[in-house]
């Protein structure tokens, strides 16, 4: 039996946002920057609800959005949702108190508010979140868009009162991709929602300029429940 | 049409002491049997770190086992993964030249180069380089088994002349494959002269219509070793039994456990960003609909579950779209009883495989 979560999410649960109305139109965000760094992490099932589990080996990325809007940064951790490639969202922040709502109200994404900049030179991408989190690109090359492969993210937060995970897929319509080196000199585990988070092995850099688009909530999953028997399609 | 059976190696947990031995040893019991009704191949992966899903690292080690309990049936590395930090291109010769000298000729050498970071990034491998060193072993290695002496000056390795023994039975050299699971290894397959040693659980249509352009290019291939393989295999899972029901229950159980260790594992594509890898590799079999949790009762195409008639159906599909040999997998992680597996065996070889052989006879 392969492994499974054994986090409980009741204590999340306080903090998870309420969502009022899932998403029922997508976003798009022209000409928007999406960075993601992967790192493999030491901790497998204890970091992951019980509807999901972990990867061989266990996986942390952190995600930069770039928006004409908002600038958002988050922490996921890496996992299946049955048999399909997920990241849970631990902790996130944005800089734009309403795009914050927004992104709660209809996404169920939780933040904070922090001045999230994200900063492209020719040689390296830097992306922070004043003493929480520095990181960077490095070295960028260009690939082409069909080399990435970005998954879909879980967001835990209640939907009509009960604790759900909400997928949220993001598409993205790509202009410009680079691969780069990951490298990360502030990390505050805890701040970005899971203290146990620790990157001990870096994997990959990404960064893109897209066309990024928030898409309609088609399914959500009872958090405590496997995800093949607790999805719920919505719509 | 031939048969084979392909083995992960797959261990459930909890990994309790002598678990893995209970699994090497059903495997083994199993080789017995096809040998003695008459499969035409045993196939074993290598994987590393791959926890449930394959604890067959040494398939050179289990290979050996399988030819010094059978008589008859070829014994298939499926496949060497042909990147230095995995195995050195001449350890990987002279470790398949023992195995055929030890089968007594019966070796099938296949060919690959891993898709998972699991894997790769365990050996600090390059994604962006594999393809370039799997293309730099094909074409050493025969060169290996069939010249006296040996040299190289190379991107993944070079040597000085030295003599690479001992040298293979078969003559010139076992025949060679490539793992076939990212679009268009198929044809490098072809350009090189190599079989098409299916990895992947696509489609008929699909299928049919990579196997017809391989077939067109292997026609000009400039092959990488003595002579040209142009034999076409695919893998599938089989679970035979005369209830149809219980067959194909049974089966979905057995291609669903595989689907579900399978995805635990992080594919090269979605954990570092390169051309290298355009595929999700065999997770694509899990994933038939990305988007949505799927509908579990449904049968996909083609596979070789349900009773003797419904699986012969299946062949004859997979036959007509111009598969030479369908490779089995049994079980993954046990899901399926040792006696299970070895009735679904029999079953299978006496209902199904001889309309195959009559078939050919008839057709000769």
């Amino acid at each position: 039996v392969p492994i499974w979560g054994t986090l409980d999410v009741a204590p999340l649960l306080k903090a998870a946002p309420d969502v009022t109305e899932l998403a029922q139109e997508p976003v798009v965000y022209e000409g928007a920057e999406v960075l993601q760094l992967m790192y493999e992490i030491d901790v497998y099932e204890d970091l992951l609800p019980k509807a999901l589990h972990p990867t061989l080996p266990p996986t942390a990325t952190i995600i930069f959005w770039k928006t004409h809007e908002f600038t958002a940064a988050m922490l996921r951790v890496g996992c299946r949702a049955g048999i399909r490639p997920r990241g849970f969202v631990t902790g996130a922040f944005v800089d734009d108190a309403d795009a914050a709502r927004m992104l709660a109200s209809r996404w169920g994404l939780r933040s904070d508010i922090a001045d999230v900049r994200l900063e492209r030179t020719y040689h390296r991408i830097d992306a922070t979140v004043p003493g929480v989190l520095s990181c960077a690109s490095v070295d960028p090359e260009p690939i082409s868009g069909g080399d990435l492969l970005y998954v879909a993210n879980m967001h835990l937060a209640r939907v009509g009162g009960a604790p759900r995970l909400v997928q949220v897929d993001p598409e993205y319509a790509f202009h410009k991709v680079d691969r780069g080196r990951p490298e990360v000199t502030t990390f505050d585990a805890a701040a970005l929602g899971e203290p146990r988070v620790n990157l001990v092995y870096p994997m990959s850099a990404s960064w893109t300029q897209c066309d990024l688009t928030l898409p309609r909530v088609r399914y959500i999953c009872d958090p405590d429940v496997p995800a093949l028997q607790g999805t719920e399609k919505i719509g | 049409m031939q048969f084979g059976i392909f083995f992960e190696i797959s261990v459930p947990r909890p990994f309790t002491d002598g678990i893995e031995k209970q699994v090497y040893d059903n495997c083994l019991e199993q080789v017995r049997l096809a040998d003695e009704l008459g499969f035409d191949y045993v196939w074993a992966v290598e994987h590393h770190f791959l926890e449930e899903y394959s604890h067959c690292p040494a398939p050179e080690l289990f290979l050996t086992a399988c030819a010094m309990v059978t008589k008859k049936i070829r014994v298939g590395h499926g496949i060497v993964v042909c990147v230095p930090q995995f195995n050195h291109p001449i350890r990987a010769a002279e470790r398949a030249a023992v195995l055929d000298i030890l089968s007594g000729g019966r070796l099938e050498f296949g060919t690959g180069r891993s898709a998972t970071w699991t894997e790769l990034g365990g050996f600090e491998a390059d994604p962006d380089e594999t393809k370039k060193t799997w293309d730099e072993y094909v074409r050493a290695i025969p060169k290996m088994w069939t010249q006296e002496r040996f040299s190289w000056r190379g991107r993944a390795f070079s040597t000085p002349e030295r003599a690479v023994i001992p040298k293979p039975v078969q003559s010139p050299h076992p025949p060679m494959w490539v793992a076939v699971s990212s679009p268009g290894t198929e044809l490098d397959a072809a350009d090189r002269g190599l079989g098409s040693l299916g990895i992947s659980f696509a489609g008929f249509e699909e299928q049919e219509r990579k196997i017809a352009e391989y077939r067109r290019r292997i026609q000009h291939c400039e092959p990488v070793g003595a002579f040209v393989n142009d034999r076409v295999h695919t893998v599938n899972f089989l679970y035979c039994h005369e209830n149809v029901d219980r067959g194909i229950k049974t089966g979905l159980r057995l291609s669903g456990t595989f689907g579900y260790l399978n995805s635990n594992l992080l594919v090269a594509r979605e954990s570092y960003p390169t051309r290298s890898y355009p595929s999700l590799g065999l997770i694509a079999v899990a994933r038939q609909d990305q988007a949505g949790p799927g509908d579990p009762s449904k049968v996909p195409e083609g596979l070789a579950i349900g009773d003797p008639d419904r699986i012969t159906h299946a062949i004859q599909r997979w036959e007509s779209a111009g598969v030479d040999g369908i490779n089995f997998l049994l079980n993954m992680a046990e899901t399926v009883p040792q006696q299970e597996v070895l009735d679904s065996l029999r079953l299978f070889a006496k209902e199904v495989v001889p309309q195959f052989k009559r078939e050919r006879v008839a057709s000769r």
